[in-house]
Formats: structure tokens, C-alpha cells, sequence
């Protein structure tokens, strides 16, 4: 009776060893046959402005439009240059309001049950068809200090007892999506830059450490946001094996 | 670049914070320049991915530390000990620690919608030997019990963390608990949070009796006079907890839970006779944290 416990049990991890070693194969052979690209970004129309920590009643999170910072075609351009070495990078157009629109769901387990949102709109929505893959980044969440979650491009504030201090973040995640079938071959959040502040969002993001006004702030905003994408890029990609030398 | 100034005249409220914001900037120029990623060692990938899960791949948090606490010997022992306690986490770099309460049972936030979360809880009590402490003689041992159930968990600002847990028992008590808890979170600076507030605890009798119930065998045994104990509320305190960054890898933190056994928990002869109702709990510990890359 344990002898055939134990042969089912072995049986059992065989089982799943092979099937993982051949998810793992199917995964990469799909990364391999991809030969065009279309990259769709929809990270950088909104700019949220946060305020966590020591805060009052009320205290909600807002909103700004920076779509005039060009933020989704820089993203399309850095991506392109990083990824034209492997992939023909094609241009493809969409609607960018719809993808920026679709959320998480609150529930954990059902973005794990449900089908991925954005495989129906780059079905519905980009074009052209007919591509191998297409590249889709769009905004991620992370949480902020206790009971706040922060998503995207934003600015943020966090207000200690004796101190305040400020943070600018770009948060995203990037999906490798089909052309044919548009199962999602490879889904990756970015990672943070460093490891170095004590002030940590699970993101691109930088600590702002000291305060002066002038008149160019927008400017430099736009500047530090484009740096945090232009620099997290290529290890995002990397790690997800679409570039190499990462 | 018009947007966002004209967005920021509009939103009086946070005018001023937005534009000091917006205008605090030249640092960052700087301190982004030289933040690299520091990762202490690179793995190769694995040779194969599990179905359904995402790859391994990127940067991973380790945090390893050790950690001491002076606890009481069993619930309502009036001396007590020093227990080790490890400290082992692993997770995505950057993922947050979300604040957490030294009487927090483990825990996962299947719903989370910032300052509202919820998911399933399980706790761990450990058995009672009565031939470990001389005050538990004749009174026979506890098994280890598996607490199964879920919490709440509300933030009606970021500071304030009102938690509930409701828990079924299995094994060594058969018998419902349930924790309320109430945490004022106070970062003083960045690197320095401290923490405080109320506790209060209610158990079922089938909770409650195998721990402070005396039966005429044991009452015999032990010498102690036969009691009946019942649910209710079984416990009031207050703790405080502070955690102090000395760097992004190092950390430090320090506790103390105070609790006052209320009702029949109370009341039970091994608390009165033989023990305490004052349970008090001091732990302290330190934590590494490093960053390692898989391909």
C-alpha cells in the first residue's frame, strides 16, 4: 500500500515537472517564432497626485492631465530602439483612453480567474492585425505607505510627524500579447531602479530631497518621469527576455 | 506642461502642496542620476516555469534577521520565557510592507481596495504541556489548535488601522475567537514609525474551557477546586510597537503587548490561584534585507 502511495506521489511531481518544463518550452518557443512587433503604451495621459502618511479626513487622491508631455510616444520610441535589435517593430495605432481605462479588479483571485482585459481590446482595437506579438504597457499599482494605493504617472506626498517628503513614480507593467491567438506569452511589472531609499513603491520612482520653486517645475517633473521610463525600460524588457545583455 | 499648471491653480486645496511639490525637483536630477540597481548576486533562470504562474524573473527582496520574545508561559501563567524567533521573508523587490501587528494572525488580502482589505487568516497555538510547568499538574495537556478564519482590515486615514479577525478552532480547542484591534500609526520621520492602540478579544466556550477549565479529575489532580468556564469576553490590552530603518537593508523594531484576562478567564482558579491576570509580551528584533536578480 505506501509502495503504490509513494509510486503515485512520484508520479504525481513527474507529472508536474514535465508539464512545467514543457510550459516553460511553449513560453520561449512562442518569445522565439515572434518576428514583428506593434508596441501600445497608456501610461502617460493622467498624472496622479497622492498625499499618504499623516493626512487628514477626506483625503483623496486627484488627478491631472499630462497628455501634452508626449509620455506614451517616448515610451513607443525608447521601446522600439530596445527592441528593434531582435523584433521589425511596426507602428500600430489604437485607441489609448480604452486601454488606460481597464482596472485590476479590487479581488484578488479574479484577475487570476478571469480572462486578461487587454487581450480582447488589441483584438478589438489595434491595428493592424496580422502582427506576431504586440507590446502592451500600461499602468501598474503599488501601495503607499498603509492604506493607499498609487497607480502610474504620479507625484506623491508623505507626511511624516516631523518631516514631509515627496516622490515621483512611474509605474507599469508590460504584457507580450499574441497576434493570433492573444493569450499573453509574458506579463512584468516594473521593477524598482534601486534599492537605496527607505521610501520604497514596487515601481520606478524617485525621491524628491529638497524643495525650491521656480518657474521650469513642469519641466523638470516631465524631465525626472521621462528619466525613471527612459532608465527602468531596457531592465524591464531584459527581464522578461525580449532584449539581451540585461 | 499648460495642463498641469493649470490644474494646479485649480485644485486650491492641494495648491500649495502640488506646486512645492512640482517645484522640488532639482534634487531628483541628481539623486537619479547615480541610483543604480544593487542587487547582491544574479541567479540563472530556471530551467522550467510553473503553468499559470508568472516567470521568476527580476529582482527579489530577501529579509533574514532574528528576533527574540518574553512571553508568557501559557495564557494566564504569571512568570514566563524567552523564545527565538526567526525572521524569513522573500518577495518581489519594491513590494511594500504593509504595517503589521505582533498579535496579527498570518494573513492574505484577497480584497484590497487601498484603505479596505480582507482575506482568509490562520493562527497557530501551541499545545499545553501540564508536565512543562510545575502550576499546570493534574490539570492534563492542551493539543496544538489551528485557528481558520478571516480579517478585516479598514484605514479611515492612513495612520488610523482598525482590524478584525474572526477565527474557528480546530484540534486542541474546537471553539470560535474573535480579535478586534485598533493601531495608531505614526511615521516620525521616514525611518522611525511607531505604533499604538487598544485590543480586545472575545472567545467561545469551547474556546475557553479546555485552557481555563478546571473538571473533577483535574480538580482532583491538581489540587485546584472544579470550575466551568465559559465564553465571553476574554481579554482586553494595549500594545505598541517601533521600527526603525538604519538603512534600506537594515532595520530594527521593538514591541510590547499588555493584556488583561477578563471574565471567566479570569476568574478560572489557575489564574487566581496559580497565575496572573496581567499577560504582558516583549519582543524585539533585527532584519537584513538584500536584493538578488534571477535572469
Amino acid at each position: 500500500m505506501r509502495r503504490r502511495v509513494i509510486l503515485g506521489l512520484a508520479c504525481a511531481i513527474a507529472s508536474v515537472v514535465l508539464g512545467a518544463a514543457a510550459a516553460f518550452e511553449t513560453r520561449a518557443t512562442k518569445l522565439q517564432a515572434i518576428k514583428t512587433v506593434g508596441i501600445v503604451s497608456a501610461i502617460g495621459e493622467e498624472m496622479s497626485l497622492t498625499r499618504a502618511g499623516l493626512t487628514g479626513l477626506g483625503n483623496t487622491a486627484q488627478s491631472t492631465s499630462i497628455s501634452a508631455w508626449g509620455l506614451d510616444e517616448l515610451i513607443v520610441q525608447q521601446a522600439t530602439k530596445l527592441l528593434s535589435g531582435r523584433f521589425r517593430v511596426q507602428p500600430v495605432t489604437y485607441r489609448r483612453a480604452a486601454f488606460a481605462a481597464i482596472r485590476d479588479s479590487a479581488v484578488a483571485p479574479v484577475n487570476l480567474l478571469r480572462s486578461d482585459p487587454f487581450k480582447e481590446l488589441v483584438r478589438t482595437d489595434v491595428a493592424p492585425q496580422g502582427l506576431d506579438a504586440y507590446i502592451v504597457i500600461t499602468r501598474a499599482k503599488s501601495k503607499l505607505g498603509n492604506g493607499r494605493n498609487v497607480e502610474g504617472v504620479g507625484l506623491a506626498q508623505y507626511r511624516t510627524l516631523l518631516a514631509d517628503y515627496g516622490l515621483i513614480h512611474a509605474l507599469y507593467e508590460v504584457r507580450v500579447i499574441e497576434g493570433k491567438s492573444f493569450d499573453v506569452i509574458e506579463k512584468r511589472a516594473a521593477a524598482p531602479l534601486d534599492n537605496t531609499g527607505t521610501m520604497r513603491l514596487a515601481g520606478p520612482s524617485g525621491q524628491i530631497d529638497e524643495t525650491f520653486e521656480g518657474p521650469a517645475s513642469s519641466e523638470r517633473l516631465r524631465a525626472a518621469i521621462a528619466d525613471l521610463i527612459t532608465r527602468s525600460l531596457p531592465v524591464t524588457l531584459g527581464d522578461m527576455h525580449l532584449i539581451d545583455g540585461q | 506642461m499648460k495642463h498641469i499648471d493649470e490644474a494646479a491653480l485649480r485644485l486650491t486645496v492641494n495648491a500649495r502642496w502640488t506646486t512645492a511639490c512640482l517645484a522640488a525637483l532639482g534634487a531628483i536630477m541628481a539623486t537619479a542620476q547615480s541610483a543604480s540597481a544593487q542587487t547582491a548576486f544574479t541567479l540563472p533562470a530556471p530551467p522550467f516555469e510553473l503553468p499559470m504562474l508568472p516567470s521568476p524573473s527580476g529582482n527579489w527582496t530577501v529579509m533574514v534577521g532574528i528576533g527574540g520574545e518574553y512571553t508568557p508561559d501559557f495564557v494566564g501563567s504569571k512568570n514566563g520565557k524567552f523564545l527565538p524567533i526567526p525572521i524569513f521573508t522573500i518577495r518581489r523587490a519594491g513590494s511594500i510592507d504593509q504595517f503589521r501587528g505582533p498579535r496579527d494572525s498570518a494573513s492574505i488580502a484577497l480584497l484590497d481596495v487601498g484603505n479596505f482589505r480582507a482575506g482568509p487568516a490562520f493562527k497557530y497555538v501551541s499545545s499545553r504541556k501540564s508536565s512543562k510547568y510545575a502550576e499546570l499538574t493534574g490539570l492534563g495537556d492542551v493539543k496544538a489548535a489551528y485557528e481558520l478564519g478571516g480579517f478585516v482590515e479598514y484605514y479611515p486615514v492612513d495612520w488610523l488601522r482598525l482590524r478584525s479577525e474572526l477565527r474557528q478552532g480546530f484540534d486542541g480547542h474546537t471553539g470560535t475567537v474573535a480579535d478586534v484591534s485598533a493601531d495608531v500609526i505614526v511615521p516620525l520621520i521616514q525611518r522611525l514609525t511607531i505604533s499604538a492602540g487598544p485590543r480586545f478579544t472575545w472567545k467561545s466556550t469551547k474556546a475557553t474551557a479546555p485552557y481555563f477549565g478546571v473538571d473533577a479529575a483535574q480538580a482532583l489532580a491538581s489540587g485546584l477546586p472544579m470550575y466551568n468556564a465559559r465564553g465571553g469576553a476574554h481579554s482586553v490590552g494595549f500594545g505598541s510597537q517601533i521600527s526603525y530603518r538604519i538603512n534600506p537593508q537594515w532595520e530594527v523594531h521593538a514591541y510590547v503587548e499588555y493584556e488583561k484576562l477578563l471574565g471567566d478567564a479570569a476568574d478560572s482558579p489557575l489564574v487566581k490561584l496559580r497565575g496572573s491576570s496581567n499577560q504582558t509580551t516583549v519582543g524585539l528584533g533585527a532584519s537584513y534585507s538584500f536584493d538578488f536578480r534571477i535572469r
